[in-house]
């Protein structure tokens, strides 16, 4: 991997929970506990105190089971939602941003810009009602490129090196199958040029022969245009063939976090070592 | 209100105040008129009230001219152009009976106050005239947008890619922008307005104008206002001029010309003669009228 030594995204104590909130509400829930609703106020704590730190060119896992909190994560991260407390710190170019001291307007702008999401639901990355091409040319317009042909082409060029074939770039998304939607959301997620990259849970769904061609052209990608990327999924195939570094995640914290390698062979935490043995 | 012992007689005809309105409303309306000039394509929200004739009639608009209009007001009322078709008619009527004093004209130049429907006068306005415009529909990001609240952070945020990629959907299907009334404008660099259904041929008229434009939508209750020397760019794309409407006769080769006045320069309605000939003529019907009485027919023999 093309890793290197400096962070473009450090997260600090990033905790959200979903209710009235008490003191108690974090000590009384976690692994330990076995849930994360608060026996004593009821509120839902989607994740508490997560740290973590992606380096440049790097691609982190993000695993657990349904519930573990690794979507909360990565709604807070992209901005969907707003944490209740902690720190995100985007690191665009030289400059540390603390993206939760940016205004809305600000913080759009710079997701436009710098991030690109695909969901496991093409239904949610895209948008049905325009073409394929319209909705790459939605993320270069939020980019500010007004040129119409300058957007044809660049939505030609994303789409062929996601290996959809170009002549069907005016066609809906809701006619094409399932992988090639998800090829689509891709094209549209690197249609900035965006250094970091979301992946929720982009394999699930999608039939085995299709999975493994979509993670050969992230990892393509990955090799080619050096994106920093958060992997988030629950099977353990794809953690092992994208993710360098790999946290564990259970009832909204991360119970282990290291190398992909480690985790897999050698779990530490009692939890990890129930999914990894799951898997076999 | 306690202003009835004093008024004059002369105000009191058909039992209405002066204005139809009471002067809450009015005051309402006047304040919301010039929040709307002070932010410029701003949707302004206001209290619209039941008005004696149905939404959708152009209750917004009256409203507005209701609140500005005066007795020493010249008023002119337009529909697609026309003094005399039936929107028109009713609204001037409703005018002279609630507001005795003021003046009406079918006179573009002679108005002080011109509210319209699917038009503005062909005519340049100037600096104390005041145009309102009846809108159905203010706000341009609902076919995009279902939800009102997040149409109000996009124009907050001046989020209008979504308008954008509109725009890019039927140039890639028809190869040109086929939008062919309420053209999404953009006002002073921020807001896109919808600038009702008036043709492309009008949006230009909006940009850098001598006089104020205002918006009033009755039953969307939002006003809006293009104040004057305001920049008003109709949505496109760099390499995509905006196109106002054509009107070459492909058999010719030369413009279609109005039958009566001949004018080659003004916005053309085309339709069918006795005869089942087609005709253009001009939209306009006051430009038309002091074009003909200025001296000016038809060249071409039928």
């Amino acid at each position: 991997m093309t890793s290197s030594t400096r962070p473009i995204l450090e997260v600090a104590g990033l905790t959200r929970l979903h209710g009235p909130g008490c003191p108690r509400c974090v000590a009384a829930t976690g692994p330990a506990a076995g849930s994360n609703v608060c026996p004593h106020c009821g509120t839902v704590v989607a994740c508490a105190d997560v740290d973590l730190t992606l380096m440049r060119g790097e691609v982190l896992g993000v695993m657990g089971e349904s519930g573990s909190g690794k979507s909360s994560l990565v709604r807070l991260l992209y901005g969907d939602d707003v944490p209740t407390r902690g720190a995100i710190t985007f690191h665009d170019g030289d400059t540390p941003l603390d993206l939760l001291a940016l205004n809305a307007r600000q913080a759009r702008r710079l997701r436009n810009r710098a991030f690109g999401i695909v969901h496991q639901n093409p239904h949610l990355g895209l948008n049905f009602r325009v073409s394929a091409g319209g909705n790459i040319a939605e993320r270069l317009l939020m980019g500010g490129e007004m040129r119409f042909g300058r957007i044809r082409e660049r939505a030609m060029e994303l789409l062929t090196r996601c290996e959809v074939p170009a002549a069907r770039m005016d066609e809906l998304p809701g006619r094409f199958s399932g992988g090639m939607q998800q090829r689509v959301q891709i094209a549209r997620a690197l249609a900035t040029d965006p250094p970091l990259l979301y992946l929720d849970e982009v394999t699930t769904g999608l039939d085995v022969s299709v999975q493994a061609t979509i993670l050969d052209l992230i990892l393509e990608l990955q090799h080619q245009l050096g994106v920093s990327m958060i992997a988030v999924t629950h099977d353990l195939g794809v953690i092992r063939m994208l993710a360098s570094r790999t946290i564990v995640m259970k009832t909204g914290r991360v119970v282990e976090s290291g190398l992909t390698d480690q985790i897999l062979e050698d779990p530490q935490h009692a939890y990890t070592q129930q999914l990894v043995a799951a898997a076999l | 209100m306690n202003a009835s012992a004093s008024s004059p007689p002369a105000r009191r005809s058909a039992g209405y105040a002066f204005g139809f309105l009471d002067d809450r409303a009015k005051r309402e309306l006047r304040r919301s008129m010039l929040k709307a000039v002070c932010l410029p394509g701003y949707q302004v929200p206001y209290s619209s009230r039941e008005m004696p004739i149905g939404r959708g009639f152009g209750t917004g608009g009256l409203q507005l001219t209701l609140a500005l209009v005066g007795p020493a007001d010249t008023v002119k009322i337009i529909d697609q152009g026309s003094d005399d078709s039936v929107n028109a008619v009713n609204l001037r009527q409703f005018i002279e009976l609630t507001c005795p004093g003021v003046r009406t004209t079918a006179t573009t130049q002679a108005a002080s106050l011109i509210q319209t429907r699917h038009r503005i006068p062909e005519t340049p306005l100037a600096a104390d005239q005041i145009l309102v415009l009846q809108v159905p529909y203010p706000d341009p990001l609902v076919v995009v947008e279902p939800s009102e609240e997040r149409r109000k952070t996009m124009h907050g945020e001046a989020d209008y890619s979504r308008l954008w990629v509109k725009l890019y959907e039927e140039m890639v299907h028809f190869d040109e922008i086929t939008i062919s009334h309420r053209y999404p404008t953009r006002i002073a660099g921020h807001y896109v307005i919808d600038p009702s259904p008036i043709p492309r041929w009008d949006v230009p008229k909006l940009h850098q104008a001598e006089c104020l434009y205002l918006f009033g939508a009755g039953r969307e209750k939002k006003l809006y206002a293009v104040p004057p020397h305001t920049d008003a760019v109709p949505l496109t794309f760099d390499d995509v001029p905006f196109r106002v409407e054509d009107f070459t006769d492909p058999a010719t080769g030369a413009r279609h010309a109005c039958v009566r006045c001949g004018a080659t320069d003004s916005f053309l309605d085309e339709f069918m003669d006795d005869t089942g000939r087609r005709i253009h003529q001009c939209s306009d019907a006051d430009h038309c009228r002091q074009r003909l009485a200025a001296g000016s027919h038809v060249v071409e023999a039928a």
